[in-house]
């Protein structure tokens, strides 16, 4: 495996990217963490070279679509102008690096930039659009974009743990909070 | 509304007993630990023999056809019973009086009837005025996807009230030529976040996305996204759309006609999704006739006159 000669199925990152671009995700999330923000960390990554990178937005656009892979695709459009590259030409060898899996929204997001490639750490069992809910990623979808890969589960307890400790927290812009039954 | 109307029928295994009633409450009970009916719960495990010269009194179910162990359920024997035999069973509960009716001609079913789904299907649910006001705002919708086609865009619109000032608070269609993200549900809820001092993109090129901004001076409440607000849409919300509605909190959602990959109803229901954290109304067929003739339209690439309204 490699991201040499690439094309279409062929292209997946190797064991030594996920582990280089994943450590990078999880900073982001502490960082975030530290900050008071919802503890996501989340890469784009296209030849060897970050070109998006995102956080939660929702609360200052209150704008609730604003999580942390929308805020990094506008990013990476961005990049793609800047370099004057088309971005469905980037986004075919783009691999995403996440914390936690993408909700359900993000991972039609993502079928609709074409993205081959999502690694993340834990599920979302709450939003959760590549499997933990529903699987956007997967499914039969001819107008939506294309399908991606998954690859799951690395540093997932780690995640978690971030994200427990972020809910024990209040959002103090939500109503009426409702807490979800067991 | 989505009710399922379809009903499946499933062919299951039944023995015929006449043991009286003591014994037969300990064969349900018996049958119950063997053979337990966990996604089955609408049916009656017991039914009174329908035909008037058999030697048996009661029918039971026992499992699914698919279930029984070969060759005749030789895992569960009582002296009491007769020889099993199969009957068709509604494999789902029924969620309307006539699937209810249907469904009782087959085996007895228990049936929970929902009334705003009743009424719904009598055509009740809404008043002329009411309906006269769907339309209104539909026709708005329209009006922006036929602006966005005239700029050479996807023929799609929709607007975002306020039910309760019946206040239009957004107004957009399609630009996912600009973003492949920018549908025109994507583009009202970031107008909606420009109403409330948010947003993150600029529409300045496409003068038909507008915002009016939430008058607080008389007495209204701070909105919070798009809470208790009505969505209308020319066509059925896509995945992305769906999911972002469900985060953005809308009060309810009305859209003209179906769309392939729809996930208010054609691929996915996500407004109703087991496990998300809201859920809402979402009624379809509001002008369906011109929606349907927009979408015809960016099929075709045809451009035809407007053609006559359609009722809910």
């Amino acid at each position: 495996m490699g991201t040499e000669g690439v094309c279409g199925e062929m292209f997946y990152p190797n064991h030594e990217e996920i582990q280089k671009w994943m450590d990078k995700a999880f900073e982001m999330a502490k960082d975030a963490l530290e900050n008071g923000e919802v503890p996501v960390g989340c890469l784009l990554v296209y030849n060897n070279e970050v070109i998006g990178k995102g956080r939660n937005e929702v609360n200052e656009t209150k704008n609730a679509t604003r999580h942390a892979e929308m805020v990094a695709l506008d990013e990476l459009r961005d990049w793609c102008e800047l370099k004057g590259l088309e971005v469905k030409t980037v986004c075919e060898k783009t691999v995403l690096y996440v914390t936690v899996e993408p909700c359900i929204m993000c991972a039609a997001a993502l079928r609709l930039f074409n993205l081959p490639v999502v690694v993340y750490g834990c599920r979302n069992d709450r939003f959760g659009g590549c499997g933990s809910v529903l699987d956007i990623s997967s499914a039969n979808l001819p107008q939506t974009g294309t399908k991606f890969k998954c690859v799951a589960g690395h540093r997932a307890e780690e995640a978690v743990e971030m994200l427990k400790t972020f809910y024990k927290q209040e959002n103090p812009n939500a109503p009426n909070p409702k807490t979800r039954k067991q | 509304m989505e009710p399922e109307r379809k009903r499946h029928r499933t062919r299951r295994r039944l023995r015929r007993s006449d043991p009286g009633q003591k014994t037969d409450f300990k064969l349900v009970l018996e049958l119950n630990a063997m053979h337990p009916f966990t996604n089955l719960t609408h049916l009656k495990r017991v039914r009174a023999c329908r035909s008037k010269d058999s030697p048996h009194a009661l029918e039971i179910l026992i499992c699914l056809v698919k279930d029984a162990t070969s060759p005749l359920n030789n895992d569960f024997s009582n002296a009491a019973l007769g020889e099993p035999f199969v009957v068709k069973i509604p494999s789902r509960p029924p969620l309307t009086r006539p699937q209810f009716e249907l469904a009782s001609k087959h085996w007895p079913t228990s049936f929970h009837e929902d009334k705003l789904v009743s009424t719904a299907l009598r055509g009740e649910l809404f008043n002329a005025k009411q309906k006269a006001k769907m339309q209104e705002y539909m026709m708005l919708a329209v009006d922006a996807a036929k602006e966005g086609k005239k700029l050479g865009l996807k023929a799609i619109g929709a607007v975002i009230v306020d039910p309760n000032s019946d206040k239009i608070i957004a107004k957009s269609h399609d630009c996912s030529q600009n973003h492949p993200l920018q549908h025109a549900v994507m583009v009202c809820i970031d107008l909606v976040a420009q109403s409330q001092g948010g947003g993150c993109y600029s529409y300045e090129k496409y003068t038909s996305c507008q915002f009016n901004f939430v008058d607080l001076n008389n007495g209204a409440s701070q909105p919070y996204i798009c809470t208790g607000y009505d969505l209308y849409v020319t066509k059925e919300p896509c995945v992305l759309c769906a999911m972002a509605l469900v985060h953005s909190r809308i009060g309810r959602v009305f859209y003209g006609t179906d769309s392939e990959d729809g996930a208010m109803g054609t691929k996915f229901k996500i407004h109703a999704q087991k496990d998300l954290n809201h859920r809402f109304e979402v009624f379809k067929g509001v002008l369906v006739g011109l929606c349907k003739e927009l979408d015809k339209e960016e099929r075709d690439g045809v451009d035809t006159k407007d053609s006559a309204i359609c009722v809910l």
